[in-house]
C-alpha cells in the first residue's frame, strides 16, 4: 500500500538515508544487479528442470523488462550523476531551481518505476510454474498487488515466492508434483500433507544415487533440504509435516555405518512405522477413545472436513449406534461438502449448514467434535478457519468441544492470536459468482481503499475446549506442554 | 480367597477402622489376597485379584476411590510379577512394596491438613459438604491451633451425612451450623470460602463427590467466592467425564439399585455428581496445593 502512494507523492519518496539514496532506489539498484545476474541462470533453470519447462524464449508482453539491460543500466548512470551531484550542495539545495528538482524527481521515479516492472516480471514466471503440470488452462491468477496488502499480516505475505525458483535446479519430480499439489490446495489436510511428504520422501530415497566420494545420508539431506524449501515456496510447511520431518532428519543421523542400500532400505522402513504408528494407529487409538463417548441419540457437530473425524464416525457407525452428524461447513474451502459426501457415503444421517446457521443448530447438538491443524504449547488449538468461532458458540451453549489430534501435531510454538503466524490463501477465493458478475469493488482491483484477508487458519483458546483426545489419553489442552516433554 | 471371604473382609475392615477411605481399604484387602494366596502361579494371583476387586467394586460403598485406588495397585505394586522368577520372592516384593505404599497413603492426609489450615484465617466462616475426613481433621487441627472460625455444613440427603459431621464438629468445641441443602446459595453470601473433599480427581481437573458438589461449586463460582478440595492423590483416576451424563453409572449408582433397575437409571437418585474444573480454584492434595490444570499433569506423569 504504502509503496504505491510513494512513487504517486514525491514529496513521500524523500526519506534520505546516510548514502543519500531513498529505500526505494536502493532496492531498485539491487534488482538491477540481480537482472544482471539473472539471465543465464535462468536458462539453467529451463533446461534443468523438466516440470518447468513452460518457459519459451520470452513472451511479447513484457516490453520494459526486455529493453531494461542497456537502458536499465544506462538510467542508473544518469541517476548516480544526478545524485553524485546534489550530494555535495545538499545544504544548498535552495540554489537549485524549482524546475531542476522535478526533473530531477521525475528521473528518480522513471527508474523505480522500471525497476518495479522488473520486480514484478520473476513473479508472473512463477506462477507460470506452478501451474505447469495438473492445468495450464487456470494460470491467469492474479498476484495480490501491494495496494490490496492488509498491514497487520503484511509480514504473511510471501513475495519472493519463485522469484529465485531458479535455485531448486535439483528439486526431485516427486517434490515438483507435491508442491503443485500443495499449492493448488489438491492436498489440503494436515494428515494428508504430512503422507504425500513421507512417500516422497520415499520416492527420492528410492531414486537417490550418490555421487562418488560422498556419504549418502549427507547427501540425503542436502537434497532433502533443497527440496523442503522448493515445497515452502509452494506453500508453508504444516506443522504435522515439519514434525514428521524432523522424526525423519533425527532417524537419518542415527543410521550407522552401512552400504547404502542397507540404509536406504532402514530409512524406508522408519517411514513406513512413523506412517504407521503415529497417523494410523494413533487415529485408530483416539477412535476407540471417542466411540466411549458416542452413545446412541447423540447428535454430533462438525466443522469443515477432517479425516480423522470421518475415520472415528465411521467406527461409530459400524459399531451399530445410532447418531445424526451435523456438518457445519463455511466459505471459501467448503471442505464440508467433502466431508459431507464421505459420510453420506458410509450411511451416516447427516446434515449440512453453513457457518451463519450454527446458533439455529447448536442447542440440538449433544457434542462437538473438531479436528485440529496442530495443538500448541499454550494449549491453544490451531485449525481451519472458523474453528474457533464453532468453538466459542458451543461454549455459549455449553456444549462438549472435542478435538481430535494426534500427537505427532502438537507443536511447540505458543500463539494467542491468528495473525503472528498463519497463512494466507488467495484473496479471490472471496469472490463468489455473484460478486464477479456486477461491478464490484472486489472485482475492480484498482481500488486502494479495498484490502481482502483471507487467513486459511485460526487459535481457538483452551478454555472453549472441553478436551483434547490424543493416542495417548482424552487430556485437558492445558497438557499439551507434558505431552511434549515426555515424548521422545 | 472366595467372593464371599473378600466381601466380608473388606466390611469388616470399614467398620474398624472409621478413619479409613474406602480406597484405602480397597488396597489392604488386595495385600490380603495376596498373603491368603495359596497356589503358586502369578497368573493364578492375578486372577484372584482381579476377582476381589470385582468384588469389592459391587460392595455398597462409593466405586469411585475404590476404582482409583485398585488401579493404582494393580499397576505398581503386582508389576513385581515381572522382574522375579521364583514366586515366594514374587510374593514378598508385592507385600513389602503395598505396605510402604500403604504406609504413605495414611499419612497423605497430614500433609493435606498442614498445607489446608493455613488457608483458614480466624474469623472466617466456611461453607462444606457431607461428610468428609480430610475436611474434618483440618478444620479440627485449626481449631487446635487456636483459630476461631464458623462452619456452615449442608445437611446432604440422601444419607444425612451432615448431620455426623455437625455432631463432630461441634464434639471439639467448633462452632456449625446445619444447613439445608437448598440453603447453599442463601448461606453463600455470608461465607468466605467453600472447602469440600472427594471421592475422586478426574483427569479433565475436575472431581466426583457426594451429590450436591456441583451445586455448591456453581453457586461459589457465581458469588466469587473461592472452592477449595481436599483430597488424596490415589484418588486421581484417569477418567474424562464430558459431563454429568457421561460419568460411568457405577459411579453414580449404587449396586444394590443398579440390580434392581437395570434398565432405567433416570428414576434412581445418582449419588454423586462431576464438578468441572472451571468452578475449582485449587486443589490441595499430598503432591501439594495444585491448580486443576495441574492434575492432568500428574497423571501423566503416572501412567504414561
Amino acid at each position: 500500500m504504502d509503496k504505491g502512494k510513494q512513487t504517486n507523492a514525491p514529496s513521500k519518496g524523500g526519506k534520505v538515508d546516510g548514502d543519500g539514496l531513498t529505500k526505494k532506489e536502493r532496492r531498485a539498484l539491487k534488482v538491477q544487479e540481480k537482472n544482471k545476474q539473472h539471465p543465464p541462470d535462468n536458462k539453467k533453470d529451463s533446461q534443468n528442470a523438466p516440470a518447468m519447462k513452460t518457459e519459451p524464449a520470452k513472451p511479447a508482453n513484457v516490453p520494459p523488462g526486455q529493453l531494461s539491460e542497456k537502458e536499465l543500466r544506462r538510467l542508473e548512470w544518469e541517476k548516480k550523476l544526478a545524485e553524485q551531484k546534489p550530494k555535495p550542495e545538499k545544504s544548498e539545495n535552495d540554489n537549485i531551481s524549482k524546475a531542476e528538482l522535478k526533473a530531477r524527481r521525475r528521473e528518480q521515479q522513471e527508474a523505480q518505476r522500471l525497476a518495479k516492472q522488473q520486480q514484478q516480471k520473476p513473479p508472473e514466471k512463477a506462477a507460470e510454474v506452478k501451474k505447469a503440470a495438473p492445468s495450464p488452462k487456470k494460470v491467469e491468477k492474479k498476484k495480490v498487488s501491494d495496494s490490496r496488502r492488509l498491514q497487520i499480516v503484511s509480514h504473511l505475505y510471501s513475495d519472493a515466492s519463485f522469484s529465485n525458483a531458479s535455485v531448486y535446479k535439483n528439486v526431485h519430480p516427486a517434490f515438483v508434483r507435491l508442491g503443485v499439489q500443495y499449492s493448488t490446495k489438491k492436498i489440503l489436510g494436515s494428515n494428508a500433507r504430512a503422507r504425500a511428504l513421507l512417500a516422497a520422501v520415499k520416492c527420492l530415497i528410492n531414486d537417490l544415487q550418490t555421487p562418488p566420494k560422498q556419504e549418502f545420508c549427507r547427501y540425503l539431506e542436502t537434497v532433502l533440504q533443497t527440496c523442503m524449501d522448493y515445497l515452502q515456496l509452494c506453500r508453508p510447511l504444516a506443522v504435522s509435516m515439519t514434525n514428521a520431518l524432523r522424526h525423519f532428519k533425527t532417524k537419518l543421523h542415527q543410521v550407522e555405518c552401512l552400504e547404502d542400500n542397507v540404509k536406504k532400505e532402514k530409512l524406508l522402513e522408519e517411514i513406513e512405522t512413523y506412517v504407521a504408528e503415529e497417523i494410523d494407529k494413533a487415529g485408530e487409538a483416539i477412535s476407540l477413545k471417542v466411540n466411549e463417548k458416542i452413545s446412541n441419540g447423540d447428535v454430533i457437530l462438525t466443522y469443515g472436513c477432517s479425516s480423522l473425524v470421518t475415520k472415528i464416525l465411521k467406527d461409530a457407525h459400524l459399531a451399530g449406534k445410532q447418531f445424526k452428524v451435523v456438518v457445519i461447513d463455511g466459505r471459501p474451502l467448503l471442505e464440508g461438502r467433502t466431508m459431507l459426501q464421505r459420510l453420506v457415503q458410509i450411511g451416516i444421517n447427516c446434515t449440512y449448514v453453513q457457518m451463519n446457521a450454527v446458533s439455529y443448530v447448536m442447542n440440538q447438538a449433544t457434542k462437538l467434535l473438531l479436528g485440529a491443524h496442530a495443538l500448541l504449547t499454550n494449549g491453544y488449538v490451531m485449525s481451519r478457519i472458523g474453528t474457533a468461532q464453532v468453538a466459542l458458540v458451543a461454549q455459549a451453549f455449553s456444549k462438549p468441544v472435542l478435538v481430535c489430534c494426534e500427537t505427532y501435531k502438537f507443536s511447540e510454538q505458543v500463539l494467542t492470536d491468528s495473525f503472528v503466524y498463519n497463512e494466507l490463501g488467495d484473496p479471490e477465493m472471496l469472490f463468489t459468482a455473484n460478486t464477479l458478475d456486477e461491478s464490484s469493488p472486489l472485482v475492480t482491483s484498482k481500488n486502494d481503499n479495498l484490502q481482502i484477508l483471507n487467513l486459511l487458519y485460526d487459535v481457538t483458546p483452551p478454555d472453549l475446549i472441553t478436551a483434547v483426545v490424543t493416542e495417548l489419553a482424552i487430556l485437558p489442552c492445558t497438557s499439551a506442554p507434558v505431552v511434549l516433554r515426555i515424548k521422545p | 480367597m472366595d467372593k464371599q471371604e473378600v466381601k466380608a473382609f473388606f466390611d469388616k475392615t470399614i467398620a474398624e477402622n472409621e478413619d479409613l477411605s474406602v480406597g484405602v481399604v480397597a488396597i489392604m484387602t488386595l495385600m490380603k489376597i495376596i498373603e491368603k494366596y495359596q497356589d503358586n502361579t502369578v497368573q493364578g494371583l492375578d486372577e484372584n485379584l482381579k476377582l476381589g476387586i470385582l468384588a469389592i467394586k459391587t460392595s455398597d460403598y462409593p466405586v469411585t476411590a475404590i476404582n482409583s485406588g485398585c488401579e493404582l495397585f494393580m499397576r505398581f505394586i503386582t508389576l513385581a510379577k515381572l522382574d522375579y522368577n521364583s514366586f515366594e520372592q514374587c510374593r514378598n516384593v508385592m507385600l513389602e512394596r503395598g505396605n510402604i505404599f500403604l504406609n504413605r497413603l495414611k499419612q497423605c492426609r497430614a500433609k493435606i491438613v498442614k498445607l489446608a489450615t493455613k488457608f483458614i484465617a480466624d474469623g472466617s466462616k466456611v461453607l462444606t459438604h457431607s461428610r468428609s475426613r480430610v475436611v474434618l481433621q483440618t478444620l479440627i487441627e485449626a481449631s487446635r491451633q487456636g483459630k476461631q472460625f464458623e462452619i456452615y455444613v449442608t445437611k446432604s440427603a440422601p444419607d444425612n451425612s451432615g448431620d455426623v459431621m455437625c455432631k463432630n464438629l461441634t464434639s471439639v468445641g467448633i462452632p456449625c451450623t446445619l444447613i439445608l441443602d437448598s440453603a447453599i446459595g442463601y448461606v453463600m453470601e455470608q461465607v468466605d470460602f467453600v472447602m469440600v473433599g472427594a471421592e475422586g480427581v478426574v483427569e479433565s481437573g475436575g472431581i466426583v463427590n457426594k451429590v450436591g458438589s456441583y451445586t455448591m461449586a456453581v453457586c461459589a463460582k457465581e458469588m466469587k467466592k473461592p472452592f477449595y478440595v481436599l483430597t488424596e492423590s490415589f484418588k486421581f483416576s484417569r477418567l474424562f467425564p464430558l459431563n454429568q451424563g457421561d460419568l460411568p453409572p457405577e459411579y453414580k449408582y449404587s449396586a444394590s439399585a443398579r440390580q434392581l433397575d437395570e434398565r432405567d437409571f433416570k428414576k434412581i437418585h445418582p449419588l454423586v455428581d462431576y464438578t468441572p474444573p472451571f468452578y475449582i480454584t485449587l486443589l490441595f492434595t499430598d503432591l501439594g496445593i495444585l491448580t486443576p490444570s495441574a492434575v492432568s499433569d500428574e497423571l501423566i506423569k503416572l501412567y504414561l
